[in-house]
């Protein structure tokens, strides 16, 4: 044991020895899985006005409040799924739609990863068809009109001085539409409904209706 | 007896003190932008997501990396017993830090980022960054290797350990080829382990100076020293994917981030038996350098009894990614590791310009302040993540009554603030008064 207190090299080597250790197996060997690297089945890359978004995204910092993961719990699914009010506004039938749990293939595109690690606002992993481009429009422009009590900063700047959005906020809004989609799960989750609405009294059905999508 | 210049010494621990002062006041903008959030809004390069990395970049790398570093070049030398391989090349590697940081601040406010979390500089920042540390390095090992006395004490082990890690870890996770998840994890190999690998191994080499030197207690336990610093260097590496527990990585990868976080327990309890042994005696009489010592010692045991147990996946769904993490981050960095430095400043500057400190009685209210202040600000982020956690364990609780139930706890919160903001400025204001003061003291000190 002496020695590594007393020859520098010998501490360097070993310290390096270890460290590349961990680091092959926590960060080599999944750089090498390629389950990771794998699309799902309706995964498309960003189209150019997406990706322009992405980057307003990045610029802003929307990142630091949002994650974009459903992890794989069962509230979280629940959570960012379709809830009966929505489901009940829009299609007459109170039913809870889950939506998946984040998957790696979904990210396949994503350069840099847009993960996140606090919630200051919710997930937006799924938030893709959640609301139509103008609430987003409205809510960039003041979180507070559209969510009384917001701390989302209203983002000015993104839009002239007539109040109209500029092709950032349109592109940003793209974007948004975008997330969640590399897993058709709304889709799915509207045509289950859509077979339920033959149910009678729909107000007494609250049922599960959708399958974690694969 | 080795006359030491300490020029770089001193002129980088003057410039992280500036940056401590700028960056926690940027901090300082964000708690109040929670409170209200039109606070200086329509102002796009003061808007939240541009001045957060500002904020946490600054701190860590402004402030905390540019002050350990100054306190190696003073720590070092004493240790080997012979002067600085090269003041020059220590004033050239700090010209280069201050290029870096203020580039940071400039660019972060354009809104250019990286946009991966610690990894946000941009590659030209990042590359002057390598340099500076490969200055720094040399700097640390040429100096090591003409020391008078062959064994090294662990203070050097430390100090050596973190010039290699961070090395490894700088160059690794900015390297611009990741994707995906992939690109998450890699982004939290890097993220947890500068914590791990770079602040920690600092602020303990630091203490472990320090900590013998302010209470004139000889180092308690020299085989404990050596167990906590080579099961450090196995075990942290392994542990950042605890940061994406019940997310979309694989589920072994979590596994084993949760199995070595959970070992991390070793290290953790090794290092702090050893200066509890080490402070013994001198808990109560101690001046503010002990004070901080010792409180910095509590929070860092503290920190890394949270740590362990967040990673818990029964835990981790509740906490993560709640304001919870954030107290948490502060007690690392700021608790422990800033108390650190601070202490190490304190104990180091009178020894460098060869007076004592200015006034006693201010850095005592600086003690008090950061204390008192920094336990409203990670207690009341505490008690809110965590209610806010459970409320999200409900999906029936609307998540924008999620936000609204924290308002009081960031009120608490920016209170606490002002108490850690005002500290920091008395002890700017101290230490330049010690600086600059042209006291009699001066003179009976050279005479
Ligand atoms: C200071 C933290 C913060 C930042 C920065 C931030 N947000 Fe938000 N965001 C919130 C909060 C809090 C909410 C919840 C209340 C609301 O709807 O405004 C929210 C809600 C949202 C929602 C609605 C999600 C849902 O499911 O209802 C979207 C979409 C959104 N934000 C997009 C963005 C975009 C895009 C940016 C960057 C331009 C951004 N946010 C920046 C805090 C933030």
């Amino acid at each position: 044991m002496k020695i590594v207190e007393t020859k520098v090299v010998v501490l360097v080597i070993f310290v390096v020895l270890l460290a590349l250790l961990g680091t092959y197996f926590t960060m080599i060997v999944p750089l090498m899985d390629e389950s990771l690297y794998t699309p799902t089945k309706d995964a498309r890359p960003y189209t150019k006005l997406e990706l322009k978004g992405k980057q307003v995204y990045q610029r802003e910092g929307c990142w630091y409040c949002h994650t974009q993961q459903v992890r794989n719990l069962l509230v979280e699914t629940k959570r960012y799924g379709m809830g009966e009010e929505e489901t009940f506004k829009r299609f007459g039938i109170r039913a809870l739609v889950q939506a998946p749990p984040s998957q790696p293939g979904e990210y396949v595109y994503d350069k840099p990863h847009l993960l996140g690690t606090r919630r200051t606002g919710p997930d937006l992993a799924r938030v893709g068809g959640k609301y139509d481009n103008s609430w987003h429009i409205n809510h960039l422009r003041d979180p507070r009109s559209t969510s009384p009590g917001s701390i989302m900063p209203a983002y000015t700047w993104l839009f002239d001085k007539n109040g109209r959005p500029t092709e950032e906020a349109i592109a940003l809004v793209a974007y948004l539409q975008k997330l969640g989609t590399n897993i058709k799960w709304r889709e799915e989750g509207v045509a289950l409904i859509k077979k339920m609405q033959g149910v009678p009294s729909p107000e007494e059905t609250t049922t599960q209706t959708q399958e974690v999508g694969e | 007896m080795v006359q030491h210049e300490d020029t770089s010494a001193r002129w980088f621990i003057y410039t992280s003190i500036t940056f401590f002062l700028v960056t926690i006041s940027i901090g300082f903008i964000m708690a109040i932008k929670f409170v209200y959030p039109e606070f200086l809004g329509g102002i796009a390069s003061l808007s939240f997501g541009r001045i957060r990395p500002m904020h946490t970049n600054g701190v860590l790398f402004g402030w905390l990396l540019a002050a350990n570093m100054g306190l190696a070049y003073y720590v070092v030398p004493r240790l080997c017993g012979t002067k600085l391989f090269s003041e020059k090349l220590g004033m050239a590697t700090l010209a280069i830090w201050v290029i870096v940081i203020l580039g940071a601040v400039v660019t972060f406010g354009m809104g250019i980022t990286q946009a991966r979390e610690y990894l946000e500089l941009s590659m030209v920042l990042d590359i002057l960054v390598t340099i500076a540390w490969v200055m720094f390095a040399v700097n640390i090992f040429a100096t090591i290797a003409k020391r008078k006395h062959e064994q090294m004490y662990v203070s050097l082990w430390y100090i050596m350990g973190t010039l290699l890690w961070t090395a490894l870890l700088w160059i690794v996770g900015n390297l611009p080829v990741y994707s995906g998840v992939n690109d998450a994890n890699v982004n939290w190999w890097f993220g947890h382990n500068a914590v791990g690998l770079i602040f920690t191994p600092m602020g303990v080499a630091l203490a472990y100076y320090f900590i013998p030197k302010s209470t004139k207690n000889p180092l308690y336990s020299h085989k404990l020293s050596l167990i906590g610093f080579w099961t450090i260097a196995f075990l942290y590496i392994w542990t950042g994917a605890h940061h994406i527990i019940f997310g979309p990585i694989p589920t072994w990868l979590q596994t084993v981030a949760i199995l070595f976080s959970i070992s991390l327990l070793i290290p953790v309890w090794t290092v702090i038996a050893n200066f509890f042994g080490t402070l013994k005696g001198k808990w109560v009489q101690g001046n503010y350098v002990v004070k901080f010592l010792l409180s910095g010692t509590v929070f860092y045991l503290l920190t890394c009894l949270q740590g362990p147990m967040h990673s818990l996946r029964s835990v981790n769904q509740i906490i993560s990614k709640t304001d919870w993490i954030v107290g948490h981050a502060h007690m690392a960095v700021f608790g422990g590791f800033s108390f650190f430095a601070i202490a190490g400043i304190y104990y180091a500057l009178p020894n460098i310009v060869k007076r004592p400190i200015f006034s006693d009685r201010l850095a005592e209210w600086h003690f008090w302040l950061s204390f008192v202040g920094f336990l409203g600000f990670s207690i009341s982020l505490w008690v809110g993540g965590f209610l806010q956690g459970l409320q999200w364990m409900d999906h029936t609780i609307a998540f924008l009554d999620t936000v609204r139930a924290m308002k009081p706890y960031y009120v608490v919160r920016l209170f606490s603030g002002i108490l850690m903001l005002t500290g920091q400025f008395i002890f700017a204001y101290n230490i330049y008064k010690t600086v600059r003061a042209e006291a009699p003291e001066v003179k009976a000190a050279v005479a």
